[in-house]
């Protein structure tokens, strides 16, 4: 039986959201920032350890600037994972994390939401580490999509958990 | 005779001459400057001149402007192609329009002479058919080939763009119908939520010779692609199939087989919508 699963991908202006997607998609990087405006959409189908494949249906929506709030609505509805993420570098993309992921788990309660902390490669990754843990940013995984570290890894896992 | 005098007899005896060029020159010079002062003078004078300069400049600019103005145009409409086509677009789409309209035109008239000539029994029909209208058998045939047709079905998960089932009478096709599913439910999200229409749905999206037709269900919605002429007869029958087979064949066990929905979609629309 066919297996179809969207993710959306979430996040403000500029973290990484679209490269990440276009390093997983179709592992390529460009150091050219084009903005998204709206929403793109690509298929990806997935082999499951199980046997099974799955068509990962990602929409790469264009980011927010103040709350994840003003993220269009509809695009979120009937979503199966949420991948929330930040850049590294600038501490105003991660500053209403906390907020956003309740606003998160309030208005799509059965949504798993995971975190991604993007641009790894501009950072030290054992800095940012403690860092983060010393000011209680949550997150599930630390990417870079230029050098495509822990990209696929980290979409593979995911892919895992919702089709449990 | 004093000293004094003396030496003016001697120089007028010494510069006459010259006076009388300095005279002549000074004279000229008079006569130069009332003909540049006086502008009708002056045109008189120049006029001549300039027409035949200007004559011998027009007769030479294909040669000396002509490949200069030729590459500059060349490289500009290089350089702007988009602003070009942008002015371009509605003068040739109006030409297009009135030349489509003229071959209509054409084609209706030699249509009908032809079916006047050929006998058979559904040209008799649509003879008959086009007395009764008042209208002409060309337009009338022109009407059977603009016939609507369903070129593609697909049911698609309300919220989140997955596809559930499709169909397509025509060959299966290249395109991505799950990338499909999902773009189109963007669209249809955003035209939503754009203009507040409350619970308001988008019901269709035209492009060219195309109309996508939206039917709204609970949790799905089905989006018929049609070619040809999408008049309100087509969409009332098409709306009460649609309707037939979501009343008859969907039950929330289809929604989540999908293998299973798309061969009730096949089955159920395999015939042509009239």
């Amino acid at each position: 039986m066919k297996l179809s699963k969207k993710v959306v991908l979430l996040g403000h202006f500029g973290v990484g959201k679209t490269s990440l997607f276009r390093r997983f998609m179709d592992n390529e990087f460009s150091e050219e920032y084009k903005v998204t405006l709206g929403v793109q959409i690509k298929k990806k189908l997935i082999q499951l350890p199980d046997g099974r494949e799955l068509s990962m249906i990602i929409w790469d929506t264009e980011g927010h600037s103040i709350s994840i709030e003003d993220t269009r609505k509809s695009y979120l509805l009937g979503s199966h994972a949420f991948i929330y993420v930040f850049d590294l570098t600038r501490e105003e993309t991660y500053a209403t994390l906390t907020k956003d992921l309740e606003y998160l788990k309030e208005n799509y309660i059965k949504v798993p939401a995971r975190v991604l902390g993007n641009k790894l490669d501009l950072v030290n990754e054992k800095e940012i580490r403690r860092q983060l843990t010393e000011k209680n940013i949550p997150f599930d995984g630390l990417t870079s999509a230029k050098t495509n570290k822990n990209v696929e890894s980290f979409f593979l896992d995911l892919a895992e958990e919702i089709t449990k | 005779m004093e000293e004094q005098d003396k030496l003016k007899i001697l120089k007028e005896l010494l510069f006459t001459e010259e006076h009388e060029f300095a005279d002549s020159i000074a004279q000229k010079v008079d006569d130069l400057a009332k003909i540049v002062h006086q502008k009708k003078e002056l045109s008189h004078k120049v006029d001549p001149i300039i027409d035949d300069k200007l004559e011998e400049f027009v007769q030479e600019i294909p040669k000396t402007l002509g490949p200069t103005i030729t590459e500059t145009l060349r490289e500009e409409i290089k350089n702007s192609q988009d602003a070009v086509v942008e002015a371009l677009f509605p003068i040739i789409g109006k030409m297009i329009k009135k030349y489509i309209a003229h071959e209509m035109k054409l084609l209706s008239e030699n249509i009908s002479r032809k079916t006047k000539k050929a006998f058979s029994f559904r040209n008799w029909f649509r003879r008959t058919k086009a007395k009764v209208q008042g209208v002409s058998e060309g337009d009338l045939a022109i009407t059977d080939y603009a016939k609507p047709r369903l070129i593609q079905m697909f049911v698609i998960e309300k919220n989140s763009g997955i596809l559930i089932a499709d169909y397509s009478p025509l060959s299966e096709g290249t395109i991505d119908k799950e990338m499909v599913a999902g773009m189109l439910t963007a669209i249809k999200s955003f035209v939503e939520d754009a203009f507040e229409g409350g619970n308001q749905n988008l019901e269709l999206i035209e492009y060219e010779l195309y109309t996508i037709h939206i039917q709204n269900f609970y949790s799905y919605y089905v989006a018929a692609v049609i070619s040809g002429a999408y008049t309100m007869m087509f969409k009332e029958v098409l709306e009460d199939q649609i309707l037939d087979f979501a009343k008859n064949n969907i039950s929330s066990k289809d929604l989540e087989n999908s293998t299973l929905f798309t061969k009730k979609l096949k089955k159920h629309f395999a015939d042509e919508i009239v």
